[in-house]
């Protein structure tokens, strides 16, 4: 059950099946789909209950020679560790829940739709367990193409211009990576020192992390750009809100709950793990985005009328504090952080799913399309109250222990900083309460609205397991904390390393030269 | 030359290494005799076939055992230019196998077509493997003067004629600066032998020798579409037959690049920021270009011209690095063309299958909803797309890796990052190729399709799985380049 190989490909696998499937009734289609994402969920849990979080390092290794680059061999190789672990188990569980709601909201060309989800759950998974840098890269380019079709094919009224920006948007930062994931291959293998002859994870990283600031610094722009654009940071966060409104349901779900994970693990394990001195003198810039992007995503998630492009926005917020969190470079800050990316793939998902179900009822984005929802639909006004809540973080459910941890760990770096991100928490429950009120409450503004049906117990069954979720790890988050420990302190470890070389060479040589190389062994 | 000397040129090796061009030149005599004997002309495909095995059964021979400089050093046949060979009996192939659908309904002259055709190749090889500009030169006529015809071979098609009369005229006028620039070089140097102007150049060009690399250089860079004589290679591409531009495209550039590569060293080593500017110049005149095309074949002509210009980034890394990076510049162009073969072979043959089979526009338009009316073209078409874009799992992937990694590994940071941005606009009109199949309905009133299995399935088929072989499994062709 902890074949990681097995893992990753059997949705791909299931994919093909897909295309062999006689016949065109979509039951068929969607049970096969559903019967191949739920063996892969088990095999997420198994996997998960089966890691050691004792050990920091990669573990169920699985490695095979893949080609050679000149002297360097590149290997096809999986592992998951501490910080993939939950993002690994996040995927591999919310995908069930995903196929099983395209049956409201995915009527035509069926089949392709579930062939590209498919496709896009191996291509998560590998982002998350590759455990060789190439072939990192592989999956992270190739999971850009399934969700340009579904967005492209299946999505809203815009989808067009929305799927080509989204496309556009992440390979630019794709390819500025590309870059840097060149120059550090066959930098590393050139180095007369102690060349690095392969692309294994672990190998580079060491590498990368000996080196000086300066080769540092460029070489964690390239990859840092490519990840802001992923998660999205401030600056580069456009892309996002046109991504989430236009794609279809199961769309935003899989791009709320995953895909923007990609983005701030590629920022932990890429920026932080393998260049800690240059992140840790960009640790002020990333949690000045950070913060920024909690306070701004929240106030235009304020204004927003249409209610899939408020939920995106509350992500910008969301994902501020993961990146606040893991810049604040302290170990409350950063386990908080992987534990949010779970929550906020959760609990946003839920979000995205309800409303869906909503909308493949009234056909309406529109905020004030809607009211009195409550009054006719009590069981969806329970859910959706419910995940409002975890995402608000209402002490108790998930969304609470991890921002709780973030905090924490922000004001151990930056008090100021952790004061800024609280008024996102208080920002935050303004807006969800407010479009919650809109929705829920109130009078029925509009007669359609009185004759919409509550929650099928298809749909129940979509949401309550989430949901459970969200109240379990809001009550004892520890078990799924303790699998992060080793990693994170391994990762830590590294941070203070650098941070200690870097105050030592400042203190020691106020002049523009370079430490002397005795010296710079002595700090090692 | 006495009978002694004349013996000592042509060894053992000589004859292994123009092997390949001698199974072709059998091959072009079989197909002459052929055509004139009545019943024999039923053979033609059986005679093309047997003669593209035949030559890469020789190629396959010399990369085992290469030869090496043969003929008084005016030809090489080791291994680099055999991995070239293979690629140019591969586009011939790719492109002869879409001719036989595309000339389906018009089979007049086929046989000329397809001698004319397998003459291409022969010219690409000596290209790639002259030592001497007068060799060289040859290859080069002998590959030019079939193009010239084959391009104007649909007569009762204007824009047909107008390719064939344009390509001639502004070829003519290359070769004719080819020429020039060779006779400057030889009234420098005395020599016009590689080796010998290798150590010419080590001892300093005079004034009219360096006039001379110029216009040599343009000659090649004409060929290869190289901004600024990039202008011709809309018309003439979207005039020609659509298999024609599949050879002018893929065989044409990787020979006329191959021999470019063996050539940089008469380039000044501080030219490299020229090259690079002008590979970029010829990337963002290829991408601004083909973003505002509507014509899906005018679209990949120029596409073509801004992978031309990511290629000659390889140059610009093998002139900086002043011969260090030669031989990894070498396998990248090697590696990218080999993709590059594939994929634009199988995109143009994909154009040329629907424009044969009465979906008679290559406008964009005309693939609106292609998804739904032929599943399987689409699907072909949309990878050879991902794969111009450069998306992992594709050889274009791995192609433009390579090309990349020898550029930063020539230090050339700027140059690196100015290209990978460029190649960012490029999806952009990639991408409207599968916006159109996929996501837009089919225009109204359109003719259903006349044909479905025969060899255009086949030549797609075979396009796809190396496009996808080059992108996954690059072990293999890492070993023969």
């Amino acid at each position: 059950m902890t074949n990681l190989t097995l893992l990753t490909f059997l949705p791909l696998v299931g994919a093909l099946l897909l295309g062999i499937v006689p016949g065109r009734d979509a039951r068929v289609l969607r049970g096969v789909a559903l019967g191949v994402t739920t063996v892969v969920g088990a095999m997420g849990i198994a996997l998960l209950v089966a890691f050691d979080g004792s050990l920091a390092g990669a573990q169920f290794v699985q490695q095979v020679e893949w080609f050679e680059l000149g002297d360097t061999t590149v290997h096809y190789q999986l592992g998951v560790d501490g910080i993939s672990i939950l993002l690994v188990a996040l995927t591999a569980v919310i995908m069930p829940f995903v196929t099983l709601s395209t049956a409201g909201h995915i009527q035509e060309r069926v089949r392709e739709f579930l062939v590209w989800l498919l496709v896009m759950e191996t291509g998560m998974l590998g982002v998350f367990l590759a455990g060789d840098l190439v072939l990192f890269y592989f999956f992270w380019e190739v999971s850009l193409v399934p969700l340009y079709f579904m967005v492209g094919i299946w999505g809203a009224e815009r989808r067009l211009y929305a799927t080509l920006k989204f496309f556009l948007y992440t390979l630019a930062g794709s390819l500025m990576m590309l870059v840097a994931v060149i120059a550090l291959v066959y930098g590393a293998q050139a180095d007369p020192g102690s060349p690095v002859l392969t692309t294994d994870l672990a190998a580079l990283t060491d590498w990368a992390a000996r080196q000086s600031l300066a080769t540092q610094s460029w070489l964690f722009t390239g990859f840092a750009l490519a990840f802001a654009i992923k998660v999205p940071l401030v600056p580069f966060h456009t892309w996002l809100a046109d991504a989430h409104t236009q794609a279809p349901t199961s769309g935003s779900v899989i791009l709320a709950a995953v895909l923007l994970k990609m983005g701030t693990y590629g920022l932990l394990r890429f920026g932080i793990g393998m260049f800690p001195a240059a992140a840790v003198a960009a640790a002020p810039l990333f949690m000045g985005l950070g913060a920024l992007g909690i306070v701004y995503g929240a106030l235009l998630a304020m204004a927003q009328t249409d209610v899939k492009r408020l939920i995106a926005c509350s992500s910008v917020s969301h994902l501020g504090f993961v990146v606040l969190g893991m810049f604040a470079l302290t170990q409350a800050g950063m386990r908080g952080s992987v534990l949010q990316m779970v929550n906020h793939g959760l609990s946003t998902g839920l979000l995205f799913l309800l409303f869906g179900a909503l909308y493949e009822r009234r056909h309406s984005r529109a905020i004030d399309q809607y009211g009195g929802v409550a009054s006719v639909m009590p069981v969806f006004a329970f859910f959706w109250t419910f995940s409002m809540l975890a995402s608000v973080g209402l002490p108790g459910l998930n969304g609470f222990v991890g921002e709780w941890l973030i905090l924490l760990g922000t004001f151990q770096a930056s008090p100021l900083l952790a004061a800024v991100a609280v008024t996102g928490v208080i920002l935050g429950a303004v807006y969800l309460l407010m479009a919650t009120r809109k929705l829920l409450f109130g009078p029925v503004l509009h007669p359609e609205t009185q004759r919409l049906g509550d929650l099928s117990p298809r749909e129940i069954g979509i949401v309550a397991p989430l949901c459970a979720l969200c109240l379990w790890i809001g009550v004892a988050p520890n078990g799924l904390l303790d699998k992060t420990t080793a990693s994170i302190d391994a990762l830590l470890v590294r941070v203070e390393g650098a941070r200690a070389e870097l105050r030592t060479s400042r203190l020691e040589l106020p002049g523009p030269a370079a430490p002397l190389p005795a010296e710079e062994d002595a700090v090692r | 030359m006495n009978a002694e000397q004349l013996r000592a040129f042509f060894d053992a090796d000589a004859a292994a290494a123009v092997s390949p061009l001698l199974a072709i030149t059998s091959g072009v005599v079989l197909l002459l005799v052929a055509e004139v004997i009545p019943g024999l002309a039923r053979l033609r495909s059986l005679i093309v076939v047997a003669t593209l095995a035949g030559a890469l059964f020789c190629e396959q021979r010399i990369l085992q055992s290469p030869p090496g400089s043969v003929l008084g050093g005016t030809y090489v046949a080791d291994g680099t230019s055999a991995a070239w060979g293979l690629l140019f009996l591969a586009s011939t192939f790719v492109a002869w196998v879409y001719g036989r659908h595309y000339y389906r309904t018009n089979r007049t002259f086929l046989g000329e077509h397809d001698l004319l055709l397998l003459t291409t190749p022969m010219g690409m090889m000596m290209m790639a493997g002259a030592r001497d500009l007068t060799v060289f030169f040859v290859g080069l006529e002998l590959l030019s003067i079939p193009l010239y015809c084959l391009a104007a071979f649909r007569r009762q098609r204007n824009d047909s004629v107008e390719a064939g009369v344009k390509y001639s005229v502004l070829g003519a006028f290359s070769v004719g600066i080819f020429l020039y620039g060779a006779a400057l070089l030889y009234t420098a140097t005395g020599t016009l032998s590689l080796a010998e102007l290798g150590t010419a150049v080590a001892e300093g060009l005079s004034p009219l020798g360096i006039a001379g690399v110029a216009l040599i250089a343009a000659s090649l860079f004409f060929k290869l579409s190289i901004f600024p004589f990039h202008l011709w290679v809309p018309d003439v591409y979207q005039g020609a037959p659509t298999p024609v531009t599949i050879l002018m495209a893929t065989g044409t550039k990787a020979a006329v690049l191959a021999f470019l590569l063996s050539v940089t060293f008469l380039l000044p080593p501080t030219s490299a920021a020229l090259i690079g500017t002008l590979a970029l110049l010829t990337m963002a005149a290829g991408n601004l270009g083909a973003l505002v095309q509507s014509d899906v074949k005018r679209m990949l002509a120029y596409s073509g011209v801004a992978h031309a210009g990511t290629v000659l980034l390889v140059a610009a890394a093998a002139r900086a690095s002043g011969g260090a990076l030669d031989e990894a510049a070498g396998r990248a162009a090697l590696y990218y063309m080999a993709a590059y073969v594939f994929t634009a072979g199988g995109a143009f043959g994909v154009i040329s299958w629907l424009e044969a089979d009465g979906e008679h526009f290559t406008a964009l338009e005309s693939l609106r909803g292609l998804a739904r009316r032929r599943p399987g073209v689409a699907a072909a078409l949309a990878l050879f797309m991902l794969s111009l874009g450069g998306i992992p799992a594709t050889g274009g992937f791995l192609g433009k890796w390579f090309v990349f990694a020898v550029t930063v590994n020539a230090g050339l940071m700027p140059l690196a990052v100015i290209g990978v941005l460029l190649s960012v606009v490029a999806l952009g009109y990639y991408l409207r190729v599968v916006v159109a199949m996929y996501m837009q309905p089919a225009p109204e009133g359109l003719a259903p399709p006349t044909t479905r299995r025969d060899s255009a399935t086949f030549a797609t088929a075979f396009c796809a799985s190396m496009v996808l072989l080059l992108g996954l499994v690059p072990g293999p062709f890492l070993d023969v380049f």
